[in-house]
């Protein structure tokens, strides 16, 4: 038989039972292979006693603080409702709602043939659906950028200005956008995203324009303010619930 | 108050019915072991923090397509193990973009010399927890994943594999490179020393 590969030892050392006899036999007559098995066996020994910091319940207690607040209850009224209907109803709900579908969809086509020809330009305008999307795809890119920049900041001392200076300037960067969006939040009716952006505004600004910079003072009591409106995990709740409505959206052939 | 005795599948059904403070036992059950695959993938624990928070978020929130049969320890982990690796990956990203960016190319030296702890520094800090931790970060983000579950958390390759959304041939090849990569890498660091 033929020196074992590499990953014939690997596998070997990670799944010893699905080696072969003859494999086995092999290994154990053949100085060649066995040192070779011994050299991986050391090297990766070497990786199990990496550090790992230990968390017990209390740290389980400390998570479940931090999120219950944001966790809204399952509403099960609602089902319960509508599982106490009666087929038939659902089924003559579902027919009237064909029906009115069915007339409005005719009425529409029928409008459409009596406007004038197209503008050009409302042609290539987007359509309403693909710019409501595009809206939603840069909304979650601010929030995900957002949500880094608060976590550096939550980690951030001060002392550096290496680790300061990038902080400024992601934050003069988001403040454009921000304004932009929450300007667009206002017209909608979405209290949650309102508020996120304005606490957002205010956060982005001070990191944008501190006087004198950021230093060790002026972090502590932005990470102060920023715990207080538990701003993070406000953004983190937005971004996944944003994250959620875009994937659950049909995609639009590339458009974006 | 949360209530510990209830098992897993209890405490979610009582979610489902409403009582949100079931979840409190869930959360308080698992979050020391969510937390250690954190960790272990992001080698951060800040990251390790934040990747916790998520995953028990993405779970509450996706609890009604929770399958009642399975097993909800490995379900939240899974989604532990997704979110980690996720985090991985957009850290790599922002590297390599804060990089070509180069708003100031001095400092962007310093960061990405910082980032990638050179040989030389190692050597000076004497300490081999950095030299794993430095080869470790060498991997790319899926094929750390896989080592750190297959030798860290001993799961097996149709674990692994399921944890990644991939196959398990592409899962353990994943492994091997991760073996290789490391090996070589240690190799490396050793000669330095």
């Amino acid at each position: 038989m033929s020196h074992w590969t590499e990953e014939e030892q690997i596998e070997h050392y990670y799944e010893p039972s699905e080696t072969s006899p003859a494999a086995r036999e092999h290994l154990e007559s053949c100085p060649q292979c066995a040192h070779r098995s011994a050299a991986l066996e050391q090297d990766l020994a070497e990786f199990r006693e990496t550090y790992t910091p230990f968390r017990d319940e209390l740290y389980g207690e400390q998570v479940w603080q931090r999120l219950a607040p944001q966790l809204p209850q399952y509403n099960v009224a609602q089902k319960r409702r509508w599982g106490a209907t009666a087929w038939w109803q659902v089924l003559s709900y579902a027919a009237v709602s064909a029906l009115l579908l069915l007339g409005a969809f005719h009425a529409g086509r029928q409008w459409e043939k009596r406007q004038q020809p197209p503008n050009p330009v409302a042609k290539t305008a987007p359509a309403p659906a693909v710019k409501e999307h595009l809206v939603v795809v840069v909304l979650s890119d601010h929030l995900d950028r957002s949500e880094r920049l608060l976590v550096e900041l939550k980690h951030a001392d001060g002392d550096s200005e290496q680790m300061a200076s990038p902080i400024r300037d992601e934050a003069r960067s988001l403040l454009a956008a921000n304004r932009v969006l929450n300007r667009d939040a206002a017209e909608t009716k979405d209290p949650a995203l309102k508020t996120a952006l304005n606490h957002l505004d205010r956060l982005l600004a001070q990191l944008a324009d501190e006087p004198g910079g950021l230093n060790t003072g002026t972090i502590a009591r932005l990470q102060h303010e920023m715990n207080a409106e538990g701003l993070l995990f406000e953004v983190r709740v937005l971004r996944s619930r944003i994250s959620d409505e875009q994937s659950a959206r049909p995609r639009t052939g590339g458009t974006i | 108050m949360l209530r510990m005795g209830k098992n897993d599948h209890a405490a979610v059904q009582a979610v489902l019915r409403g009582d949100k403070e079931a979840y409190g036992a869930l959360v308080v059950r698992h979050s020391p072991r969510l937390f250690r695959v954190a960790f272990r993938i992001t080698g951060n624990e800040a990251d390790a923090d934040d990747v916790v928070q998520d995953a028990l978020l993405r779970g509450y929130r996706k609890l009604e397509g929770f399958q009642a049969k399975a097993d909800f320890g490995t379900w939240i982990y899974r989604i532990a193990v997704n979110c980690a690796l996720d985090r991985i990956k957009q850290r790599k990203r922002d590297d390599v973009g804060r990089v070509a960016e180069g708003s100031d190319p001095e400092q962007d030296e310093v960061q990405a010399a910082d980032s990638a702890a050179g040989p030389e520094r190692l050597v000076l800090s004497g300490e081999m927890g950095a030299l794993q931790a430095a080869a470790l970060r060498s991997l790319t983000a899926d094929e750390r994943t896989a080592f750190v579950l297959r030798h860290l958390e001993n799961r097996s390759i149709e674990e692994i594999a399921a944890a990644l959304g991939i196959a398990p041939n592409p899962a353990k090849q994943s492994v091997f490179r991760a073996v290789q990569k490391l090996r070589t890498r240690l190799a490396l660091l050793r000669v330095k020393i």
